[in-house]
C-alpha cells in the first residue's frame, strides 16, 4: 500500500518551532485561508475549486428514476467521491482509504442529511418516477484541506445546476430539453460549509502558565501530516451546525470547541458570500443577451 | 415516531422516566473472556457491548486487509491501536444485517482507534506491535459511539495496557427540534434510541474526568448558541461514567485480593497474573 | 479448510507422540486434558440473555472459546405456491385457455390442478396441512477475522443450515396459516477468536437458543391477517415443554414451566474424530491436529412417544432407550493433521547421521503429501518414509476414513447421546 511520504524530522521541528511562535511556512495567519477560487464550466452545475494548490472538481448530473420502495416521495441524491492516484500517489484505484471514507463521510452529514437539498422537490409521480440528483467529486490535485475545498465544490455545484423542467398532464410526464424551457435550479434550501481546524498541541500564555490550544485553519498538506488531532465544523450562514466532527487524536479543551465553532460561523459567512458573488457573476455573464434573463424565474440569490 | 416533547415540559420527566442529567443504568464486568488478553462486557441501558482484545502482538501483515480501523500511538513510535466494530443482526428492533464496508462503521472505528490512540502508553510495546480492540454489540438503544468507547477503555484496562486516564464517552441532546428557534432549550444526558431519532444530539468523548476533548461527533442539525450547553452537559455525563468504570475496576481489585489472586499492597505489576 | 488449521504449531515430534496416546489401546486413549474419550469440554452456559431478541442463549467452553447466538422472527408473507395460484385463477385461466385455443396437454394439468386443488382445500380444513419451506430459516455465522463469504464460514454454515433442515420438520414450526408464516433469523457470533475448531460450540449455542426461543401466541384464528398475543408471558415456545404436550390451548396456559423439558429437541452437531481404532468425542484443536479422520454427526430428537416415519434411510431409531434419536446428516471434516509435516526417521536424516547424502533432507523435509516422484525414485530410503509407517515418526494421514470406522462412530454418536440427556435447556 502506497503512503503519502514523511517529512523529515528537520523539517518537522521546523514547522512546529513556527507554529508555536505564530508563523507559518507560507506567511499566512493561523487563521486565514489560502488563495480561494470558484470557477463555473460552461455546462450548469460543473464547479472548479482551487485553494492554494488543492484543486477539486464537481460535476452534477441528473436523471429520471425509480424512486426507492422505503422512500416513495423522495428523490435520490447520492455524492460519490473519488481520490484517484492523480490527486496524490497515496491514493489507490477501487480500494478506498480512510482518507476518502471520512471525506464522503462527512460531505453525506452535511450536505445530505441537513436537508440542504429538498429532496422531496425531486420527485416526479410518487412511487414511479423521480430525479436522481448525483454529485461526482473529482480531486485533482491534493495539498491539504480536502475537506473544505471539497464541500463548498459540492455546494457550489449544486447550486449552480439546473435540471431540465417537466410538467405533469394528466398521466404524462414531460421532460423537456433545455432548448423548448429553460432549465430551473433545484429546491435548495441552506448552504453549509465545512471548516477544518487542526491542532499542534498546547503552549502556555501568561503568567500563570495558562495551557492554550494552538489551531490553524486551511492547511497544507505537509501541515496537516504534522498535526496532532483536527475537528471539522461544519454550518450554515444562520448559525446552524450541520455537523461536528472530531475523530480522536489528542484532546483539546472544550473551551477550545467552544471557541472555534463561534469563529467557523464568521468563516461560513465569508464563505457564503464568496459563492453568492460567484454565482451572481456567473449568472450576469450568462443572460449578455438579456433575452434570458427575462425567461429565467430564477431569483438573485 | 414522533416523540411527545410536551409531557416533558410538564413533569420534567423524560419518556423512559429519567431526569434531564440522569444517566441511565450501567453494568460492567472485567474479565468475561479467559481466553483473551483482556475483555469487558458493558450496558447502558439497553445497548450492550462486549469487547475483546488480542495483543499487543507482533503486527500480522497478512491480516492488514481486514476491515479494522488502525492508528498509531504515540507519534507512530508505538504499538498501533486497531478497531473492528461487529453489530449483531438482531441488536436492533428490526433484524438488520450491516455489510463490514459499511462507511458508518468504519468512520466510527476510526473515531475510536485514534481516540484511544491518544490516551494509550503505546511506547512501552514499539512500533511493529498491535493491540486489537474487537468490539461486538449485542443489544442496541442509542449512544453507540459512547457505549462503545467505554466498553474498549474497560478491556484495555483489563488488558494491562498503560493508558494516563480512562477514555470515556457520553452523548447529550437538546430537548426541542432544531426548527424550533427557541435557545434556552434544557439539555439531555445520555440519549436512547428514541430519543436520537428526534432530537438534535452529539456525543463527547473525554480524557477521564478532565474537560480535554478526545473525540466529538454532531451529526445533526442544531443551533450553534446549544452547543455549548449541550458539551457541558455531556461533559457531566462523562464524569459519571469515569466514576462508574472506575467503580467497576477497583470492584474487580477488590475481589482478587479476596480470592487470593494478589495479595493486598503488592506491587501493581504482579496484576498480570490474572 | 483454513479455519481448522489456524494457530497449529506443533512440531512432528510433538504429533507422533500425542497420536500414540491418543491411539493406546489398553488403557484407552490418554488426552491432554484428562478427559474419558466420551467426555465434552466442560461448559458455561446461559440463555435469555437479550430481552430484544425471541430467543438467545450464550455458551463459554472451558478453553475459553464463547459464542452468543441470537433468534429474530418476523412474520411473513407466504407466496403462494403454483398450486395455489392456479386454484385461485382457475376460472380464468380456463376463460383465456378457451379463447386462445390452447393444446391439449396444458389443458390436461389445469384438470390436474383443479383436483389437487380440492385436496388441498379439504386438508386445510382438518387443519393438517402444515408446509414449510426451507426459506422460511436464514442463518448466518460470523467469526472474527474472516471475511463472509470465506470458506470456513460458508461450510459451517451450510452444515448447521442442513441439520436444521434435514427432517423437514422444523421449517413447520414455523406455519402460521395458509397465507403467512414465520421467518426465522439465527445469528450466530463466535465471540473469541476461532481457537479450535468452532463446529460444536456453534451448533450447541444455536441448539440452547432454539431450546429458549419464544414465539407470540397466535390469537387470529385460520387463514385471517395474523394477531398476536402482547403478553410475551404467554408466549410459546418454539420447541414445546414436555408436560405442556402438544395441545395449543394447554400450551399458552402455562408458560411458567421453564423447567420442564422439551419433547423434542432441535438438533446438535457432534464433532467426532478417530485415532487409530480409537473414537474420541468433541476433540480440542491439539487433538484435531492428528485426527486419522473427523466427522461431524447431527442428531435431532422427535418426540419420544410419537411414531414418527423417519425421513432418511440411514436413521437409526435409538431401540435401547426411549428416546427418539434421528441422524440427519453425516460430513466427513478435513482434519488439519492432513496439512501437517511428517517428521523425518534418524535413517534419513543427515542431521542425526543417517544414510542420505547432503542432497536429501531438502527432499524428505519438504516431502509432503506431493512429494516429487523422482525424487523418491532415486532414493530408495525416503521412499519408505513416505509409504511405510515408521514407528514414532509422525506421518500426515492419507485417505479417507474405513467404512466400519464410520459406522462405529455414528453409533457411537446416537449411543452416547441417548445415554445423557446433555445440555438443560434455561440456567
Amino acid at each position: 500500500m502506497p503512503r503519502e511520504a514523511e517529512p523529515s524530522q528537520n523539517e518537522k521541528d521546523f514547522i512546529l518551532k513556527a507554529v508555536r511562535e505564530g508563523h507559518r511556512l507560507d506567511g499566512r495567519a493561523l487563521d486565514e485561508f489560502r488563495q480561494l477560487d470558484l470557477k463555473f464550466g460552461d455546462q450548469y452545475g460543473v464547479a472548479d475549486v482551487t485553494l492554494g494548490k488543492t484543486r477539486i472538481i464537481a460535476k452534477v448530473t441528473a436523471e429520471v428514476t425509480v424512486p426507492y420502495t422505503d422512500r416513495p416521495f423522495d428523490g435520490i441524491f447520492t455524492i460519490t467521491t473519488e481520490l484517484s492516484p492523480m490527486a496524490s500517489p497515496a491514493f489507490e484505484v477501487n480500494r478506498p482509504t480512510e482518507t476518502e471514507v471520512l471525506l464522503s463521510r462527512l460531505l453525506e452529514k452535511t450536505v445530505r442529511r441537513s436537508n440542504a437539498l429538498d429532496t422531496e422537490s425531486l420527485c416526479l409521480v410518487a412511487g414511479q418516477k423521480c430525479w436522481s440528483i448525483r454529485v461526482d467529486l473529482h480531486v485533482l490535485s491534493h495539498d491539504g484541506n480536502l475537506i473544505d475545498a471539497s464541500c463548498l465544490a459540492v455546494v457550489a455545484a449544486l447550486r449552480h445546476f439546473r435540471k431540465p423542467d417537466t410538467s405533469m398532464e394528466g398521466d404524462t410526464l414531460t421532460v423537456y430539453t433545455p432548448a423548448e424551457r429553460e432549465p430551473v435550479p433545484l429546491s435548495w434550501l441552506h448552504s453549509p460549509f465545512c471548516i477544518t481546524f487542526s491542532f499542534f498541541g498546547s503552549i502556555s500564555v501568561g503568567e500563570d502558565g495558562e495551557e492554550k490550544d494552538i489551531w490553524l485553519l486551511d492547511t497544507t498538506l505537509l501541515e496537516e501530516q504534522l498535526r496532532v488531532s483536527s475537528c471539522t465544523i461544519s454550518m450554515n450562514k444562520h448559525g446552524e451546525i450541520c455537523q461536528v466532527a472530531k475523530p480522536g487524536g489528542a484532546p483539546v479543551e472544550a473551551v477550545t470547541v467552544v471557541q472555534c465553532s463561534s469563529l467557523a460561523l464568521q468563516k461560513v459567512k465569508d464563505l457564503s458570500d464568496f459563492v453568492d458573488q460567484k454565482l451572481a457573476e456567473d449568472s450576469k455573464h450568462r443572460n449578455k443577451g438579456g433575452l434570458l434573463a427575462e425567461l429565467s424565474a430564477e431569483n438573485a440569490r | 415516531m414522533p416523540l411527545d416533547t410536551s409531557t416533558y415540559n410538564l413533569a420534567l420527566l423524560r419518556v423512559d422516566g429519567r431526569r434531564w442529567n440522569e444517566l441511565r443504568q450501567q453494568k460492567g464486568q472485567l474479565g468475561v473472556q479467559p481466553s483473551a488478553d483482556g475483555s469487558a462486557y458493558l450496558e447502558m441501558g439497553n445497548t450492550k457491548i462486549q469487547c475483546i482484545i488480542s495483543g499487543p502482538n507482533e503486527r500480522d501483515l497478512s491480516k492488514s486487509t481486514s476491515s479494522a480501523s488502525t492508528a498509531p500511538t504515540s507519534n507512530g513510535a508505538g504499538a498501533t491501536v486497531a478497531v473492528s466494530i461487529m453489530i449483531a443482526p438482531f441488536a436492533t428492533v428490526d433484524r438488520k444485517r450491516r455489510g463490514r464496508n459499511d462507511k458508518r462503521l468504519q468512520e466510527m472505528q476510526t473515531t475510536i482507534a485514534s481516540g484511544l490512540a491518544a490516551t494509550v502508553q503505546g511506547q512501552s510495546y514499539g512500533p511493529r506491535s498491535t493491540i486489537h480492540i474487537s468490539l461486538n454489540v449485542l443489544s442496541q438503544d442509542g449512544s453507540l459511539l459512547a457505549c462503545l468507547i467505554n466498553a474498549a477503555s474497560l478491556a484495555l484496562v483489563d488488558a494491562g495496557v498503560p493508558m494516563t486516564d480512562y477514555l470515556v464517552a457520553c452523548t447529550a441532546g437538546s430537548t426541542s427540534s432544531y426548527a424550533a428557534a427557541d435557545e434556552e432549550a434544557d439539555p439531555l444526558l445520555d440519549l436512547n434510541t428514541q430519543e436520537e431519532q428526534e432530537l438534535p444530539f452529539l456525543t463527547l468523548a473525554t480524557l477521564g474526568a478532565t474537560d480535554k476533548v478526545v473525540a466529538m461527533v454532531c451529526e445533526s442539525r442544531v443551533q450553534l448558541t446549544r452547543l455549548e450547553g449541550m458539551m457541558a452537559t455531556a461533559a457531566d455525563g462523562c464524569k459519571g461514567v469515569r466514576d462508574f468504570l472506575d467503580g467497576v475496576v477497583r470492584d474487580k481489585g477488590e475481589l482478587m485480593v479476596q480470592e487470593g489472586a494478589i495479595g493486598r499492597g503488592e506491587v501493581v505489576s504482579s496484576m498480570d497474573l490474572d | 479448510m483454513s479455519s481448522t488449521s489456524q494457530h497449529l504449531l506443533l512440531s512432528p515430534a510433538e504429533l507422533a507422540y500425542l497420536h500414540g496416546s491418543l491411539s493406546l489401546i489398553t488403557p484407552g486413549p490418554i488426552r491432554p486434558d484428562g478427559r474419558s474419550p466420551t467426555q465434552f469440554r466442560p461448559l458455561t452456559a446461559e440463555t435469555g440473555i437479550l430481552p430484544g431478541t425471541n430467543g438467545s442463549a450464550r455458551i463459554c467452553f472451558a478453553d475459553g472459546t464463547e459464542a452468543v447466538v441470537g433468534v429474530k422472527a418476523e412474520v411473513e408473507k407466504t407466496p403462494l405456491s403454483p398450486y395455489e395460484f392456479v386454484a385461485s385463477t382457475e376460472g380464468r385461466k380456463d376463460h383465456t385457455q378457451k379463447k386462445s385455443g390452447s393444446r391439449k396437454s396444458k389443458k390436461a394439468t389445469g384438470d390436474e390442478e383443479d383436483i389437487s386443488m380440492d385436496v388441498d382445500e379439504e386438508a386445510a380444513g382438518a387443519n393438517d396441512k402444515i408446509r414449510g419451506s426451507p426459506d422460511w430459516v436464514e442463518l448466518s455465522v460470523e467469526i472474527p477475522g474472516l471475511r463472509d463469504d470465506d470458506s470456513g464460514t460458508v461450510f459451517l454454515t451450510s452444515m448447521l443450515t442442513e441439520a436444521l433442515l434435514a427432517d423437514g420438520e422444523f421449517v413447520k414450526k414455523l406455519w402460521i396459516n395458509r397465507r403467512f408464516h414465520w421467518k426465522l433469523y439465527l445469528d450466530i457470533i463466535l465471540i473469541s477468536p476461532p481457537l479450535s475448531y468452532p463446529l460444536p460450540l456453534l451448533s450447541l449455542t444455536t441448539h440452547l437458543a432454539l431450546l429458549a426461543t419464544r414465539l407470540p401466541r397466535l390469537k387470529s384464528e385460520a387463514d385471517e391477517d395474523p394477531m398476536f398475543d402482547d403478553d410475551w408471558a404467554a408466549a410459546t415456545f418454539l420447541y414445546p415443554r414436555q408436560d405442556t404436550s402438544a395441545k395449543a390451548s394447554n400450551k399458552s396456559s402455562k408458560p411458567s414451566s421453564a423447567a420442564a423439558a422439551p419433547a423434542s429437541r432441535p438438533p446438535i452437531t457432534l464433532l467426532v474424530m478417530a485415532v487409530g481404532d480409537n473414537i474420541i468425542f468433541d476433540p480440542s484443536k491439539e487433538e484435531l491436529a492428528v485426527a486419522d479422520s473427523a466427522v461431524a454427526v447431527s442428531v435431532a430428537e422427535g418426540p419420544a412417544s410419537e411414531s414418527e416415519s423417519e425421513p432418511e434411510p440411514e436413521s437409526i431409531p435409538a431401540t435401547t432407550t426411549k428416546r427418539n434419536l434421528q441422524l440427519l446428516s453425516v460430513r466427513t471434516i478435513d482434519p488439519p493433521s492432513r496439512l501437517t509435516p511428517p517428521g523425518v526417521p534418524n535413517s534419513v536424516n543427515a542431521a542425526a547421521w543417517g544414510t542420505m547424502t547432503a542432497a536429501t533432507p531438502t527432499t524428505t523435509t519438504a516431502a509432503t503429501a506431493s512429494a516429487t516422484e523422482g525424487g523418491a525414485a532415486k532414493h530408495p530410503d525416503a521412499r519408505v518414509t513416505e509409504t511405510e509407517d515408521v514407528v514414532g515418526v509422525w506421518k500426515a494421514p492419507r485417505g479417507g476414513a474405513k467404512f466400519g470406522m464410520l459406522g462405529a462412530m455414528v453409533a457411537k454418536v446416537l449411543e452416547r447421546e441417548a445415554a445423557s440427556p446433555r445440555s438443560q435447556g434455561a440456567g
